[in-house]
């Protein structure tokens, strides 16, 4: 018989540890049926949380082998399949308090979801009476972001708010001030995407792990990219991260490439680049990993790529 | 001790509706309960749609008809005053759902979009695709964060306090702490939803709905109102009881048993697959019980098989419902069948209400809506499309209802809420420290095959007996039952042992109910008496909790328009 071995992380308010759990194979399992199995059959003291058991409450994500899963969606057989071991680690979502076991805290979550203002403002233009008008192109744009189920895989797996103090939001927050902003319902998109600005909204680092992982598919990351976006036409373009991106487009449209030389100096300005970046750069010409004197030239398609500006302006505008 | 004006117990649309007409009256102190984060309540696993007759997709359709449907779906046997309120208000709550930012799906016109389903006469299901109560559920916590409704979330009801008739408050244990706390309360809404889990495996229903509010409302003296009608949808995935849609025999799906047969040639020659849900279920169980199923217990089960309609097809019309088989029981249904066996779907019975406009039960300041409580508009059967309907337009009413007794009522006495908080202290010490004893688990197993074989799809009465003297039995069984956990916080075991003694408890009063109704009538289905007798069983049965005793009545249906007659499709 084959035997699966289970490790998993406990916590019980004060004190840490990793505890062994086997149970026989069965084919065509899932995650949460392991955790329901070792509660039920061999360890009643064992905390997580699960509901309604078909990828719909959200409740029951955690991490196996350090990749955050939804328990009850996630086959045990791809799981051993694509580890190819037998040996799985069951951890809590990681970027959350741990209450114990694997159970996690959404208050404090949910505080900081507040300050998107996760609710419709709602327009003039509806009624409590009689509701709203809302063409099905309009409802489509908010359908994918409302199959949100709060699992918190995306921010399990973010590695901003791996290192971030805390500031930065949640993907699925984000999620909710793109779901909002885009309703056309609602009459302020701006009270949901300032506050996303404010807190930091150039620092995701486009690791794609949040997309990637999310058991609902939604697209995190082109929400992420509307958001900063919006936030420029704001009028928020004095910041890193807009002048980081507007570096990029200004050099790929002269010249069809990156001037790296120029970059830092573009996106942080001159003082900040002279007092930050230079023994970092010193080091960089020292290994000649960088010449400070290139000055890439255009390159041979620079004709279209000016074509392909040009296209992409009409079609904004048009 | 905590003191609220108003709590509501429950989390999902019923509960947070309910929290937020509560509130709407500033000077009034509202917090919910929530034995789990609210979103993840099981209003949010309702996939197909809310009914409203908005007439937008069929400008003939009208309240009225929706009022005739359900009260021709529900077997006769519901109150017609409170599907009349029920039917007249849904529209206006479609439109203030879409207001508080609900996705619903649109039309070309850019109104609500509308679908037809079972036992309606005009296609009046509102909907979001397929996620219609995950997205009213979502919407109305979105709600709750802009007015602030306080949540205790993680905190479970153990007990109502009631002396001589007067409520003081409940008591309730905060997870996490494992603390018992006392809270005064001038008013309460009961909002805890369905108890589908005395099938324990053979349900829908999420791991969680064990009727705690139903119980806690039946220990104090409420009756429990119908509870021996229970609906059961034939297509339950076999290992999960995950339902897959009903879409799945629409489009040509074959039942198939161990020999290979098509078996509904036996029940239903002329519609095979496409026989109403109760024959389809009574049959697939037919097949298992005489031996021609696959598996063996609790994990039988016959196939449904739909590769004969190719990739192609599948793909296009049942995308969801291929995902939902590969990932819940691990099998392409492009490649393979699939075991699938009927699952328990919904509890049309429940705390008794008085008064449908305000749902307040026989006790002054108790309220109750959603599947906890029987209003009752389902009666014997439920319609698809009724159920996120009921919660959400029951949960604004009950809200309301409760700032009216709220208002009435003042703080008086404590003495009974404080000896039921040392009851409840103590309880949870003795508990956790037992060192041996039967295994609550296999309680549970046992009680649900009891329910599933005897006080199932199909009835008779020596198979409800013997399923009454086994939960006898259990509940006997059960005082000396183990729950392995000795931790002083957070203690899950201890949670799932009220949660197990409730389902219990319903599960007598389920069985009793079922075997007094001696007539055949919407979900309730008896070998021994095949037909409706509105002679002697128009009425709803109520069963009331005195200790180990129960004592069964009935009371009239209310028929306002509609005299009975012969249920035909």
């Amino acid at each position: 018989m084959r035997t699966i071995h289970y490790k998993i992380k406990r916590f019980d308010g004060k004190r840490e540890w990793y505890q062994d759990y086997q149970l026989q194979y069965e084919k065509g399992k899932t995650i949460l049926w392991a955790l329901t199995a070792i509660r039920e059959q061999l360890d009643p003291t064992l905390v997580f949380t699960s509901a309604c058991r078909h990828a719909i409450c959200g409740s029951c994500a955690i991490k196996v082998n350090g990749k955050s899963f939804l328990a009850c969606k996630t086959s045990l057989d791809e799981v051993l399949e694509t580890f190819k071991s037998d040996y799985l680690v069951f951890e809590p979502l990681s970027n959350f308090e741990v209450i114990k076991d694997l159970a996690i805290a959404w208050e404090p979550k949910m505080e900081k979801m507040k300050q998107v203002k996760p609710w419709l403002i709602p327009s003039n233009k509806g009624s409590v009476e009689r509701g709203f008008i809302q063409s099905e192109d309009d409802f489509h744009e908010i359908s994918s972001p409302t199959d949100c189920i709060l699992c918190g895989v995306c921010t399990s797996e973010c590695n901003q708010l791996a290192v971030n103090d805390g500031t930065y939001l949640d993907p699925f927050i984000l999620n909710r001030a793109y779901r909002f902003s885009v309703d056309s319902r609602d009459c302020a998109p701006e009270e949901h995407i300032r506050p996303v600005y404010e807190n930091e909204l150039w620092k995701c680092i486009h690791c794609m792990q949040c997309i990637s992982s999310c058991p609902k598919g939604i697209p995190l990351t082109d929400e992420i990219a509307y958001l900063r976006q919006e936030s420029i036409k704001m009028g928020e373009v004095n910041n890193q991260g807009a002048k980081h991106a507007f570096a990029f487009y200004d050099d790929v449209r002269n010249k069809g490439r990156l001037n790296e030389t120029m970059l830092p100096i573009k996106t942080d300005g001159l003082l900040k680049t002279a007092t930050t970046k230079i023994p970092f750069a010193l080091r960089m010409i020292k290994k000649g990993k960088i010449n400070p004197f290139h000055m890439p030239k255009a390159i041979e398609g620079i004709k279209g790529v000016k074509e392909i500006y040009k296209y992409a302006e009409e079609v904004k505008h048009s | 001790m905590f003191k609220y004006d108003v709590v509501v117990v429950g989390a999902g649309g019923a509960g947070m509706m309910a929290a937020l007409y509560a509130s709407k009256d500033p000077s009034l102190k509202v917090a919910v309960l929530s034995k789990i984060f609210p979103t993840r309540s099981h209003t949010g696993a309702a996939q197909g749609g809310i009914n409203a007759a908005m007439g937008y997709r069929d400008n003939s359709d009208s309240a009225e008809k929706h009022f005739r449907d359900t009260v021709k779906g529900s077997d006769f046997l519901a109150d017609q005053d409170a599907v009349e309120f029920f039917t007249t208000h849904m529209p206006e709550l479609i439109s203030e759902l879409d207001y508080m930012g609900v996705p619903f799906s649109r039309d070309k016109n850019g109104k609500v979009a509308q679908r037809p389903f079972g036992g309606a006469s005009s296609p009046r299901t509102c909907y979001s695709a397929d996620k219609t109560g995950h997205v009213i559920l979502h919407a109305l916590y979105e709600q709750c964060l802009k007015n602030n409704v306080r949540f205790h979330n993680d905190w479970y009801l153990l007990s109502l306090a009631v002396d001589n008739g007067h409520f003081e408050g409940l008591v309730a244990m905060d997870i996490r702490t494992a603390k018992v706390h006392a809270i005064q309360a001038k008013a309460v809404v009961i909002a805890t939803g369905g108890y589908g889990r005395v099938y324990w495996s053979r349900t829908t229903n999420a791991i969680n709905m064990t009727g705690d509010g139903t119980a806690a409302c039946f220990d104090i003296g409420i009756p429990l109102k119908d509870p021996e009608f229970v609906q059961f949808h034939p297509t339950g995935l076999a290992s999960t009881g995950v339902l897959l849609s009903e879409a799945c025999r629409g489009e040509g799906g074959y039942l198939i048993n161990k020999d290979g047969e098509r078996f509904m040639a036996r029940y239903a020659p002329d519609k095979m697959e496409l026989g109403p849900r109760d024959l389809v279920s009574r049959s697939i169980e037919t097949e298992i019980k005489e031996g021609r199923g696959f598996g063996d217990g609790m994990g039988s089960y016959v196939l449904m098989d739909l590769r004969h309609l190719g990739e192609e097809k599948i793909m296009e019309r049942l995308p969801q419902v291929r995902e939902l088989a590969m990932d819940f029981e691990g099998v392409d249904l492009v490649k393979e069948p699939v075991p699938i066996r009927p699952s328990c779907h919904y509890m049309m019975g429940g705390i008794h209400i008085v008064d449908h406009k305000t749902c307040a039960t026989p006790i002054e300041g108790i309220h109750a809506a959603g599947e906890c409580c029987a209003v009752s508009i389902h009666g014997a059967n439920r319609l698809g499309g009724n159920s996120v309907a009921d919660v959400v337009l029951f949960g604004k009413y009950a809200g309301q209802g409760a700032q009216q007794s709220a208002k009435k009522r003042s703080f008086t006495s404590t003495a009974k809420l404080e000896l039921e908080k040392i009851k409840w202290t103590e309880k949870f010490d003795l508990i956790r420290k037992k060192k041996t004893g039967i295994n609550m688990f296999e309680i549970r197993d046992k009680m649900a095959e009891t329910m599933w074989y005897n006080v199932g799809i199909f009835r008779t009465e020596d198979e409800m007996k013997q399923a009454y003297y086994t939960i006898e039995d259990l509940l006997e069984q059960f005082k000396d039952a183990f729950i392995g956990d000795s931790s002083e916080s957070y203690n899950m075991a201890f949670i799932n042992y009220v949660e197990i003694s409730n389902l219990l408890k319903l599960a007598k009063a389920v069985t009793l109910g079922a075997i007094n109704r001696k007539e055949s009538r919407g979900s309730h289905s008896r070998g021994d008496y095949p037909t409706r007798d509105d002679e002697n069983f128009l009425k709803h049965t109520l069963i009331y909790n005195e200790g180990e005793y129960y004592r069964l009545e009935y009371s009239p249906v209310t028929i306002t328009k509609y005299q009975p007659e012969e249920r035909k499709y």
